[in-house]
């Protein structure tokens, strides 16, 4: 299961959680009414513990991303690492065909027109790595290929009415 | 004071009455696209981007006109607003509007509505086409930033001033607050503040844009810095967004107070709430840069914490408290109640997707892919649209002596939602799968979730259309003699 259908599920739970409140609630309409001070006043503890409960899990959230940001640390870029230049253009990649498998790579992604950018899908067609592709500036993207196959490149970023033609496969491995 | 004359509920009709035809319009063409990617319609790409960059665009003016004229509507009760200055605003608006139609479909602009320089200066279509969408999306926002000004100038005049319409010594000086008698802003007053100010900057944002890219449009020499283009976009059009959502969700301080017969106070916790909102919506759009690394990097950081963060006073202030008023209150469930109580489930959930994707570890993997729309349709289509048609129910229903059967409510809401979520789930399915967004032809599955995904739309376009068949019964519905709009703060 890929990362991102991973994220699905975790939000399908998540939203259906939610709606489940919105639904209890909306069923709640049929009981005996109740007076708006008495709603209040539970409602009110009840919201308290819920904004704690919700900026802890927030702030706890956001500092546990902070290791697996994708953007490279000075440390990580003066590591030795083979560089490969990525150059887009509307609406093609231009880079190297092959490129080795367990290796750290770099790769030093610009634009020659408009923005694109470097989408990179495993042989499994799961979205593993990416990067914008900007004219006048040069974006670094480091990545290890751990398993060896057909990897392809497309364009996530609008570039024009070719934009869903922009694609490139490499191999990865292999001489 | 409470006012509701002709001439307000005709100016909310103008607006609220162009925006939803907009937004009907503007679901056909959506439901085209969709039909493209499925293969059951063919486009030419040149046709589909075309079409993609007039539905993006004028969604957007769409919802930005119901939340304008809804949120004018509510204000003009108790602050003093020029009808004249709003329709020139509107004037302005609508002009630019035929200008960005005319430029995508007789041009065939094909630059997005995100126009991301310098993308419209490198397409394959005419050149005067991107003069025209330029000047009209220049029009758009000169007529949002009148309508701000006024907006912004009479909350500001009704309330003592910028810490009169802040609540600042209701919150800080609460017993000299009480001992002075000054007005304490109702609930609807902080989206005003927010809009008139928040949008105030979004707008001159925009305008340096607009500005900068006319100027390279009439003279190619021009350099246009792609990363602080970028950022000027993003800044804008993500604030128009959230704004658009916060204008419309006034609307909800108002009509769910009306529909459960309790009342809406300001509070301390309400206006902590929008101080945080009108902040925090300035500093979110940096989660649309997470995949340009040489973005400053405190940005990013400040990108995601505050993103999250934007989902405190939403969930813990404006839902919660709309979740207190229904409970156990004994509400009618007319179409009104329905579909902006809906709404805020369409808000929360969209709002969920958003959260997943402006995490940048979980970005990477789902940046522009099917997963954005998925996530902002949820929240516009699921929320603004649902919350604009409860009022405009609410509205008819307030006033008509006829009433909508339980069988007929209940066939509108299992069209409209259960063809809303097939439609949606198309897209978080799409884009949990990788498949780019934006593409005229996608890579598998996009094809066959897309086949799916247009069956949804056509359900629930079916459910608007019954929703707006029962809406016309409604409407002549009324007695012979015209009484004033009977929904007023509390009931």
């Amino acid at each position: 299961m890929s990362v991102a259908v991973k994220l699905l599920v975790m939000f399908l739970v998540f939203a259906s959680a939610a709606i489940a409140i919105f639904l209890a609630v909306a069923y709640s309409t049929h009981l005996p009414v109740s007076e708006q001070h008495d709603v209040q006043q539970h409602g009110y503890a009840i919201r308290g513990r819920w904004f704690l409960a919700l900026v802890l899990f927030l702030i706890a959230s956001f500092a546990a991303s902070i290791p697996f940001y994708p953007y490279m640390s000075a440390t990580a870029a003066l590591a030795p690492a083979r560089k490969v230049p990525v150059i887009a253009e509307q609406y093609a990649f231009i880079m190297p065909s092959r490129l080795p498998v367990d290796k750290p790579i770099i790769f030093e992604v610009t634009s020659r027109d408009v923005n694109h950018d470097f989408g990179i899908y495993n042989p499994q067609g799961h979205l593993i790595a990416q990067v914008q592709a900007m004219p006048d500036y040069t974006n670094y993207l480091r990545v290890i290929f751990h398993a060896p196959g057909q990897y392809t490149a497309r364009c996530l970023e609008y570039c024009g009415v070719g934009h869903a033609i922009m694609a490139k496969t490499f191999t990865v491995g292999g001489k | 004071m409470l006012t509701s004359d002709n001439t307000s509920r005709r100016v909310m009709a103008l607006y609220m009455g162009t925006g939803l035809a907009l937004t009907a319009l503007m679901m056909f063409a959506g439901l085209m696209l969709r039909a493209s990617q499925a293969g059951w319609m063919p486009m030419s790409p040149g046709q589909f981007y075309a079409v993609l960059t007039l539905h993006g665009a004028v969604v957007i003016v769409a919802l930005m006109l119901c939340g304008m004229g809804g949120l004018w509507f509510l204000m003009r009760r108790q602050t003093s607003l020029s009808a004249a200055t709003t329709l020139i605003t509107y004037a302005c608006i609508a002009a630019g509007a035929v200008a960005v139609i005319a430029a995508t479909l007789f041009g065939g602009f094909a630059g997005l509505y995100t126009f991301l320089a310098p993308l419209p200066f490198h397409g394959s279509w005419p050149y005067w086409s991107t003069g025209a969408f330029l000047v009209g999306m220049t029009l758009i926002t000169i007529g949002w930033m009148a309508w701000c000004m006024q907006m912004l100038g009479a909350v500001l005049r009704a309330y003592g001033g910028a810490l009169g319409a802040l609540a600042w010594d209701f919150v800080w000086h609460r017993k000299a607050f009480d001992a002075s008698g000054k007005p304490l802003p109702p609930p609807e007053a902080f989206p005003a503040l927010m809009a008139g100010f928040d949008g105030m900057l979004a707008g001159m944002s925009a305008m340096l844009l607009g500005v900068a890219l006319v100027v390279r449009w009439l003279d190619a020499r021009v350099l246009i810095n792609p990363l602080w283009a970028k950022n000027l976009t993003y800044f804008f059009a993500h604030t128009y967004a959230n704004l658009i959502i916060y204008m419309l969700a006034a609307l909800i301080y108002v009509g769910l107070p009306y529909a459960t017969g309790r009342k809406y106070h300001t509070s301390t916790a309400l206006v902590v709430g929008w101080w945080c909102s009108m902040l925090l919506t300035l500093t979110n759009y940096f989660h649309h840069l997470y995949m340009d690394f040489v973005q400053p990097g405190p940005f990013q950081y400040l990108g995601e914490l505050s993103s999250y963060l934007s989902a405190v006073p939403v969930t813990v202030v404006t839902i919660f408290s709309a979740l207190m008023l229904v409970w156990r209150s004994g509400m009618k469930w007319t179409l009104g109640a329905i579909f902006m109580y809906t709404g805020l489930i369409g808000w929360v959930v969209g709002g969920i997707g958003a959260e997943i994707d402006a995490t940048v570890p979980f970005n990477v993997h789902l940046h522009n892919t099917l997963w954005v729309p998925a996530h902002f349709h949820t929240y516009l289509v699921g929320g603004c649209v649902l919350f604009a048609v409860g009022w405009v129910f609410l509205c008819l229903e307030s006033r008509s002596m006829r009433r909508t059967g339980a069988l007929l409510r209940w066939l509108i809401g299992l069209l409209t939602f259960g063809g809303m979520a097939v439609f949606l789930m198309g897209f978080y399915c799409a884009g949990a799968y990788g498949v780019p967004r934006r593409y005229a032809i996608e890579p598998p599955p996009g094809p066959e979730l897309a086949k799916i995904a247009s069956i949804g739309a056509t359900v629930m376009i079916i459910g608007f259309a019954l929703a707006f068949a029962e809406g016309v019964r409604l409407r002549f519905g009324y007695p012979d003699q015209e009484g004033d709009m009977r929904i007023e703060q509390g009931g």
